[in-house]
């Protein structure tokens, strides 16, 4: 194994790990920090914070980047909502980020359960804000309908990487479906966040990421998240290079300078990492 | 007293981890909470925090070896 950068240290509690993961596992619930090996896990769990992953933990699609497992998962559960509020509330989440496996065998791509968790969190967590960070849900507008109703604070849509590296990357995915689903979601909520984020590190130029921040600013994207790709295994998508810092806060400048209202641009910046940070930032703005 | 510490168990289907650094010499005082030693996952390098406070003791394995979660990674003597 190449020897990781410096700027790719992290630090790991067991103790606080083992806390918050126990509380997770009595509520039947499941985290994207564990289940896509989030190297921020150990740093967000001694804060009491996590990111849920509502609808189970299992995937219908098998990007080639992601360590959520792919497979057959099961049907919702119904106390999910609850439990997750719950969750939300032993932790003092003061901003929860709910976020889903890809669920293309739900006719809603699961959008009825996402609103049901942000309603159960209104009625936990009064005064907490709430991101959910869905899949495309195949642009079918009645699915995001049913999540945009349900009034979150910040809706998120990764586009993940550039348009050239799509099919590679994620090949049961689109980029132009996912500018789509941003777009919509603007267009039908305009007191929306909207929210989008790509991985560096999988072979693209800088002249296409350039063009990547052109395309979702066009889709009225508001906030952006930059991160270095971390190949899962072996198995998983060859990492390109590792970006220095510097070449991080260089493509921060450059969203800044395109017109985004916040930008989250580091080696471990991920999408839902310290999220509230980017709607205190936007707030500031007015 | 003697405590050891134990390899954690990064993700769950971790079969064994190398630790690459140790970040304390035998001898060293150690506060729970600061990092001890690292050990490198596919994604970064984990900078593994103590779990008690003492002097370590020993260091159980060299750096570069691979070591499994559970197993005992170091001895702390503690009081």
């Amino acid at each position: 194994m190449e020897r990781k950068p410096e700027w790719l240290r992290v630090r790991y509690n067991q103790e606080a790990v083992a806390e918050v993961a126990q509380l997770l596992g009595e509520l039947r619930l499941n985290t994207v920090c564990k289940e896509a090996n989030c190297p921020n896990l150990g740093e967000c769990y001694r804060k009491h914070t996590a990111t849920f992953m509502i609808l189970g933990s299992q995937c219908t699609r098998n990007c080639r980047f992601c360590s959520v497992t792919p497979g057959h998962p099961q049907p919702p559960d119904p106390e999910e909502p609850e439990n997750v509020a719950a969750a939300a509330k032993k932790l003092g989440l003061r901003h929860v980020v709910l976020t889903c496996p890809t669920r293309d065998d739900l006719p809603d791509g699961g959008a009825e359960q996402f609103a049901q968790t942000v309603r159960a969190i209104r009625r936990a967590c009064p005064g907490a804000t709430v991101e959910t960070l869905i899949s495309d849900m195949q642009m079918n507008t009645a699915a995001l309908d049913a999540v945009i109703e349900a009034r979150p604070e910040v809706l998120n849509h990764n586009v993940e990487t550039v348009r050239a590296l799509q099919k590679a990357v994620r090949p049961q995915a689109d980029y132009e479906r996912s500018l789509a689903v941003l777009r919509y979601c603007k267009e039908k909520d305009a007191a929306l966040l909207t929210k989008t984020g790509f991985m560096v590190g999988l072979g693209e130029t800088e002249e296409q990421i350039g063009e990547l921040m052109d395309d979702v600013l066009a889709a009225g994207c508001d906030v952006l998240t930059i991160g270095q790709y971390l190949q899962p295994s072996p198995e998983h998508y060859p990492l390109d290079r590792y970006a220095s810092p510097e070449d991080f806060a260089r493509y921060k400048a450059m969203a800044l300078d395109k017109g985004f209202r916040y930008v989250a641009s580091a080696p471990l910046a991920r999408s839902s990492y310290k999220a509230w940070e980017a709607l205190e930032g936007v707030h500031d703005l007015h | 007293m003697e405590k050891q510490l134990a390899m954690p168990r990064l993700r769950p289907e971790m079969t064994s981890g190398v630790l690459c650094a140790w970040l304390k010499e035998e001898g060293d005082t150690v506060e729970a909470g600061e990092p001890l030693y690292e050990v490198e996952t596919d994604k970064v390098v984990n900078q593994i925090e103590a779990t008690a406070s003492g002097v370590l003791k020993k260091q159980l394995w060299e750096e570069g070896d691979q070591v499994a979660p559970g197993d005992p990674v170091a001895i702390l003597e503690t009081e």
